[in-house]
């Protein structure tokens, strides 16, 4: 366990962090109070844990140290001692309100969590392996501040990071099922999607963990560098919006109802029909559509193309 | 080597895991949630008493929703409710009686209680067997992480209900499976704290324990409802056996109580945040194992010492007072070297001179008679037909006379007033 005090001790090989998030991914908002109720002892979420777990190879593999950091209040702490018992080399807390600046767009994290490495050790970290999404519904920016803040290569979306003979290689994810390899220099920063599960440690490391004192740094002291950027408005807590519907013709409330829930409309007799070929098929459903209302125009003959 | 180890982080191990500590014993609290309380089920309703011998002053730390001053017992049949209410303002006062508190919250804090007296937890990890000497004497167990053997001077079993450490320990006499034991099934909805108050006429943090007999179509159990601060729990318990052959599905049981007439408007636009279904050790006395084993002991429903008298459905306090009399048990027997089960056997003497046991022994019949097809599928119909009598004013008739509401009601209900009789006295002798 490295000490709080500032001093920074001798750097042995690469820096591999993961950075972790504290959110409880199923924090429930009450739609009409904005009341969140989250639970602190939620955990990581899958992408974290497989970002842990991603770090925790990597360091190995090039010669480094692996450290889980998070920033969050004393109950993140079982979140870092879960990383501990999996395996991690050291952990660190940047202890930080429950509450944040809900305009925080994710730099103030990310410059926090810098301070807090720099501050222990004395240097930023070579790389950086976080989950693809904010689980705390937050803005995802972190990551991306990370990189821009320590001039570090990005790379975003992965299925999977492996390094040989110093060289990180990561497997990402394209639109329709397309996959690209790529070369990442450090010092990066590696967003990953949840595709590994997290090792189980070993008893000793869970005694270990459980006995563990977790280096903190204050927020006040971590999160003073972020510098003034772009300023978003107050990003807000998830609402799902209501949907709008069009109030349809009737003479009162009752008629309304009954033409909106379609109480009065005779079903339509079941047809079956054996068109001869797919294009006849075609047209038949089509038409179908367009008398149910569901597509526009007059289906003429020799339409069928427009739609 | 640790010189206990407890499995189980419910109300029994986190017990056993701060008296050992605090006697100055190394102890490791295996549990095999993620946090204490992430499994757990329970109706809600603790009665923390056992804990002035704990925690002094405990009402201001425990993590409660709401003190119970309405102690309510309802019996009911489809359409009938006779409910027997009461309330005081001393249990709402220290040093209080019984709370409702959340499983996760009370379980977490019982833990931080442990931890902070020295016991390692150990979370997510599973006790899968016991490590036993060449003698067969039990030194500690196996775990489901690499390298997960774990030794102990003593083992305290509390892993609950159905305990298979207990079994692989050969203290439970081979029977058949099932018969001591029910199925609670149990829901939160979510109400706004204004209209619990309303509901249930309470104001500030006071609380309502409502227990119910008649409301499961026969099988034997009852069912039950408790206030929380901003939700209310509502559930059935059933008797394995008879919901078996019923063949009826539990939650089936429990829609139709929230449906019933005297429970529906109490329950009305509540939001479900729960559901959770867990096995409940009902036998009382007379289906407990041996307690103590060569470096073994076993607490709280490990042990089946959850007290289900009908009027009383109460696990967790048996469970801490267990935990707690193991812990001492264990960490004496460390002390003096001998951890066989004759230098363990004072947790039995402890047990014997506490409520733990003299209660289950004096209650020993009550299961047995609480279960019984009498009492479960007549006599809520009996008692409900002579208050109908009662006060049912059928003028120009006179108004029927005690007996008579009485012998009618047991002919309708096909109840013999001999066994009425023997039930009555048998009651009296369990419950006297
Ligand atoms: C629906 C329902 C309603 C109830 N209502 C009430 C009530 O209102 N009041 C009341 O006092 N009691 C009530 N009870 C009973 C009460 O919940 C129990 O009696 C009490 O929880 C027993 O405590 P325990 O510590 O012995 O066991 P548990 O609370 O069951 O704790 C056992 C612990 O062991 C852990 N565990 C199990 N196996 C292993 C293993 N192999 N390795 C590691 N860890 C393991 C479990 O995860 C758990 O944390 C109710 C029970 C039910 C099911």
């Amino acid at each position: 366990m490295q000490p709080t005090d500032g001093t920074a001790p001798a750097s042995p090989g690469p820096l591999v962090v993961a950075a972790l998030s504290w959110a409880d991914p199923r924090a429930v908002v009450d739609p009409l109070s904005a009341e969140v109720t989250a639970d602190a002892r939620a955990g990581a979420s899958a992408a974290d844990r497989c970002a842990l777990e991603h770090a925790l190879r990597l360091a190995p593999l090039l010669g480094g140290r692996c450290v889980a950091v998070t920033v969050g209040p004393a109950d993140a702490d079982l979140l870092l001692r879960d990383a501990l018992a999996a395996g991690a080399d050291e952990v660190l807390r940047v202890d930080a309100p429950v509450v944040r600046d809900p305009a925080d767009d994710g730099d103030t994290t990310a410059a926090a969590l810098l301070t807090g490495l720099a501050r222990v050790y004395g240097r930023a970290p070579d790389l950086v392996v976080c989950g693809d999404h904010s689980a705390g519904r937050g803005t995802g920016a972190t990551p991306a501040f990370l990189a821009a803040r320590i001039g570090a290569a990005q790379a975003l979306g992965l299925l999977g990071v492996s390094a040989c003979d110093g060289v990180v290689r990561a497997l990402r994810r394209l639109d329709g099922g397309r996959r690209e390899r790529l070369t990442v220099p450090l010092p990066a920063v590696c967003s990953v999607e949840p595709t590994l599960a997290l090792r189980r440690g070993p008893l000793a490391s869970v005694l270990r963990a459980q006995r563990a004192e977790v280096p903190v740094v204050p927020w006040e002291e971590a999160a003073g560098s972020a510098r003034p950027g772009v300023r978003a408005g107050a990003a807000r807590p998830y609402r799902p919006r209501a949907r709008l519907l069009a109030a349809p013709p009737g003479p009162d409330a009752r008629a309304r109802l009954r033409e909106l829930t379609g109480a009065d409309v005779r079903p339509a007799a079941r047809r079956v029909v054996f068109p001869d070929t797919p294009a006849e098929a075609a047209d038949l459903l089509i038409r179908h559509l367009v008398e149910r209302g569901y597509l526009e125009g007059p289906p003429g003959p020799g339409d069928g193309e427009s739609f | 080597m640790f010189d206990v180890v407890v499995v189980g982080a419910g109300p029994a191990g986190c017990a056993a895991a701060l008296e050992a500590a605090r006697a100055g014993r190394s102890v490791a609290l295996v549990e095999r949630g993620p946090y204490p309380g992430a499994k757990n089920v329970y109706g809600g309703v603790v009665y923390g008493r056992v804990l002035d011998e704990l925690v002094p002053r405990w009402w201001e730390l425990m993590p409660v929703q709401r003190w119970v001053t309405r102690r309510s017992t309802m019996l009911m049949t489809g359409t009938q409710a006779l409910t027997v209410d009461f309330r005081t303002e001393d249990w709402g006062r220290p040093p209080y009686n019984g709370a409702t508190a959340f499983r996760a919250d009370l379980d977490g804090w019982l833990a931080s209680l442990a931890q902070d007296a020295g016991a390692v937890l150990v979370p997510s990890t599973v006790a899968t067997g016991l490590l036993r000497d060449a003698r067969g004497r039990v030194t500690g167990v196996s775990t489901d992480r690499p390298d997960g053997d774990l030794t102990a001077g003593v083992v305290i079993a509390c892993d609950g209900v159905n305990s298979f450490l207990a079994k692989e320990a050969g203290l439970f006499r081979p029977e058949p499976g099932g018969r001591h034991l029910t199925l609670g099934v149990k829901e939160t909805l979510a109400l706004p704290r204004e209209t619990i108050e309303e509901r249930f006429a309470l104001t500030g943090r006071d609380g309502l324990d409502l227990e119910i007999l008649g409301c499961t179509r026969g099988i034997p159990g009852g069912g039950f409802l408790y206030t929380n601060l901003d939700s209310v729990s509502i559930g059935v318990v059933l008797g394995l056996p008879g919901l078996a052959s019923a063949k009826v599905r539990p939650e089936e049981l429990l829609t139709d109580l929230k449906a019933h007439p005297a429970i529906a408007p109490l329950v009305r636009g509540g939001r479900l945040t729960e559901y959770a279904a867990h096995l409940i050790p009902e036998g009382g006395y007379d289906s407990m194992p041996e307690l103590v084993g060569d470096g073994i002991l076993v607490a709280g429903d490990a042990a089946a010492m959850c007290l289900a008298a009908g009027i009383w459905l109460e696990g967790v306090n048996f469970a801490l007072g267990a935990g707690m009399y193991a812990g001492r048990a264990a960490a004496a027997a460390v002390a003096s070297g001998d951890t066989s089960a004759t230098g363990l056997a004072g947790y039995r003497r402890l047990l014997e001179d506490s409520f733990v046991l003299a209660d289950h022994r004096k209650l020993r019949r009550a299961p047995g008679l609480v279960f019984s097809e009498r009492v479960q599928r007549q006599y809520p119909g009996l008692v409900c037909d002579v208050v109908q009598g009662m006060f049912q004013v059928d003028n120009p008739r006179p108004k029927p006379g005690l007996r008579r509401l009485l012998t009618r009601a047991a002919r309708d209900r096909r109840v013999r007033l001999r066994h009425l009789l023997s039930d009555t006295l048998t009651g009296l002798r369990s419950f006297g």
